[in-house]
């Protein structure tokens, strides 16, 4: 074939990381061998880092609490804090996942470059950490592992396992480019929960079973090496957030609802899952009791309780990350409670969202009432976003991470008033 | 084609309206526009990886893919609705308002590498050269590779891209998004 002699060249020409070579990279990198990677980096001052702190007077957040910029990280999708809180990996959208460095703990990064460069990425957007310091990676089509990532993560080559290969994530004529960021965490039972959204607004009836087999349009969980899939969550459009309460182990994630059904409906969720299997609803309703008029006549499955979202929020300001509050930092009303994020919406009259929401829950493990927490990246004024709040993360300090994939940041909320009881 | 091999590395190129043939109305598209700009941006530079650059793509092409999620025969989890409801002439508004925009190209590669399957529609620095073809300079390359791959799997559907996509591995598409992603773009508004 005539392109073939080209596409060689190609690589050759760019040098760095050809996907000819990344191909080989991944099983190169199998055997601990070199790959002749070369890293990116990002300044983290001059003109990029000012025109963010420029952002930081614009928003709000309750009193006590600080604002600052983190790190300049392009793209910033979802983030996981490595154990030993050194590094933050964060995903993108595009095809680099960024380590996030702050060696001296002054609460700044101060490095950020990519990781593993030698392996070519495909919307590597949601890294998660196993306790034992395992990084997972997922990505649209495929699910990697590095082990030790906090410390292999200098090297251009790090060790690299393949948890679900190329292909087999979901059929590859299902992919997408928009409901395609995966999301995942390490439950308390040890397995890699990840999140798969349904590549539709509302899925094809002719789809339907299909997805509802695979998982499209939920979250599955499988054992860390890739054995053992299941369906766990069913009835999902497209979530972009989950994690474990810590209390009792109940796994909590956002859903974005369906568009084109007008400003305000139906509305976004925040949902509870207390049982593996349970299925929330869609594509027959959306928030807790909209009709999604596509499937007003569709027989719903037979014998299955739709469970309704836990808590119903502003519609179409996209919640996508969250993260139960663990640390101690904050003062006692936050503890325990949920963080969110909400990306903002994108055709809705008025915008709304790109704020962080805070969601508290009860001893019994109940939402308990929520309230935006930080705003102001959306200028109400104009209806332009100075930010998109992606997702939320805490450092080892209580400190929370916010990460803004259209300002290209991590922003830092700390609490600096009196220490919590 | 040898003209356009003959640029200098880092060499200028301006295009965008030329093709411009269309019974659209600029200020009307502008006015449309805002209802494309928190993906496309007024001017037509992407906000977001996922959205493509449209400020001075050839109109037709804007005018073929708008008609196209209108009728289903392309689907986006987004542009699906708001294509929706467009009328025929809110289309050739909407392409004459982002085609009338100019975009300019810096190549940051040896053009030399350029990939050789696309480049007679879509040039060395991924500024068409026909009317029915996207630019595709400074994309986001995963925005590229998924159409690629939904051309070879018959989810998109175009009577020269269907052939070549068919063609190409995963490999091969990949360092075609690689290529045309790193050229360096400007999107000016000519109001």
């Amino acid at each position: 074939m005539k392109t073939l002699k080209l596409f060689a060249g190609l690589v050759m020409g760019t040098a760095l990381c050809g996907p000819v070579a990344a191909q080989d990279n991944l099983d190169k990198l199998g055997n601990m061998q070199k790959t002749g990677a070369t890293f990116t980096m990002i300044e983290q001052t001059g003109a990029t880092a000012d025109s963010l702190a420029a952002i930081i007077p614009h928003i709000n957040v309750p009193k006590g609490f600080e604002v600052s910029l983190y790190a300049v990280v392009p793209d910033a999708r979802s983030m996981a804090v490595a154990p030993q809180g050194t590094v933050v990996f964060v995903g993108t959208r595009k095809d680099k996942v960024w380590s996030v460095v702050d060696r001296d703990r002054n609460r700044v990064a101060d490095q950020v470059m990519d990781f593993a460069p030698s392996i070519t990425f495909d919307i590597p957007n949601g890294p998660c950490f196993s306790s034992d310091g395992f990084l997972y990676i997922a990505e649209r089509n495929r699910v990697l592992q590095f082990p030790a990532a906090e410390f292999f993560f200098e090297g251009p080559d790090p060790a690299v396992g393949v948890v679900v290969k190329q292909g087999d994530l979901i059929p590859a004529e299902e992919e997408s480019f928009n409901h395609t960021a995966r999301v995942c965490r390490i439950g308390p039972d040890g397995k890699l929960y990840i999140s798969l959204g349904q590549p539709h607004n509302i899925q094809p009836l002719d789809k339907l079973e299909m997805y509802d087999k695979i998982g499209m349009g939920g979250i599955i969980r499988m054992n860390t090496d890739g054995s053992g899939r299941e369906v766990f969550t069913r009835g999902v459009r497209n979530s972009v957030g989950h994690d474990f309460n810590p209390a009792n182990g109940d796994l909590w994630w956002t859903d974005n609802q369906t568009d084109g059904m007008g400003d305000d409906i139906p509305p976004g969720e925040i949902n509870r899952q207390t049982a593996a299997g349970q299925h929330f609803g869609y594509p027959w309703l959306g928030g807790i009791n909209t009709v999604i008029p596509d499937y007003k006549d569709v027989p719903r499955p037979e014998g299955v309780e739709f469970i309704p979202p836990a808590v119903e929020m502003q519609a179409h300001a996209a919640d996508l990350g969250m993260s139960f509050y663990r640390g101690k930092s904050f003062p006692a009303e936050y503890q325990k409670g949920i963080f969110s994020a909400q990306h903002g919406s994108w055709n809705r009259t008025v915008p709304v969202g790109a704020q962080v929401m805070f969601t508290k829950v009860d001893d019994e493990g109940n939402a308990a009432g929520t309230e935006v927490f930080a705003d102001g990246w959306l200028n109400k004024d104009t209806g332009e976003y100075r930010g998109r709040p992606m997702d939320i993360a805490f450092l080892p300090d209580g400190s929370m991470l916010v990460s803004d994939d259209f300002a290209g940041a991590i922003w830092r909320i700390a609490y600096a008033g009196e220490a919590a009881e | 084609m040898k003209l356009l091999v003959s640029l200098a590395l880092g060499g200028v190129i301006l295009a965008g309206g030329a093709f411009a043939e269309n019974a659209g109305d600029r200020a009307a598209g502008k006015k449309l526009a805002g209802q494309c700009r928190t993906c496309h941006g007024i001017d037509g530079k992407a906000q977001i990886p996922i959205a493509p650059h449209i400020g001075g793509e050839p109109a037709d092409y804007i005018v073929h893919q708008l008609t196209a999620f209108r009728d289903g025969t392309r689907t986006h989890e987004m542009m699906t609705i708001v294509a929706k409801s467009l009328t025929d002439q809110q289309i050739l508004d909407l392409a004459a308002w982002y085609s009338g925009n100019t975009i300019s190209t810096t190549l940051t590669n040896d053009p030399a590498d350029a990939p050789e399957v696309c480049v007679a529609c879509h040039g060395v620095d991924g500024i068409a050269l026909i009317p029915d073809a996207p630019n595709l300079a400074g994309e986001t390359n995963i925005y590229i590779d998924t159409q690629l791959k939904a051309f070879r799997n018959g989810k998109r559907t175009q009577e020269l891209m269907t052939p070549i996509a068919k063609e190409l591995t995963d490999v091969d598409i990949r360092a075609v998004a690689d290529w045309y992603s790193e050229v360096q773009i400007e999107i000016k508004m000519v109001e």
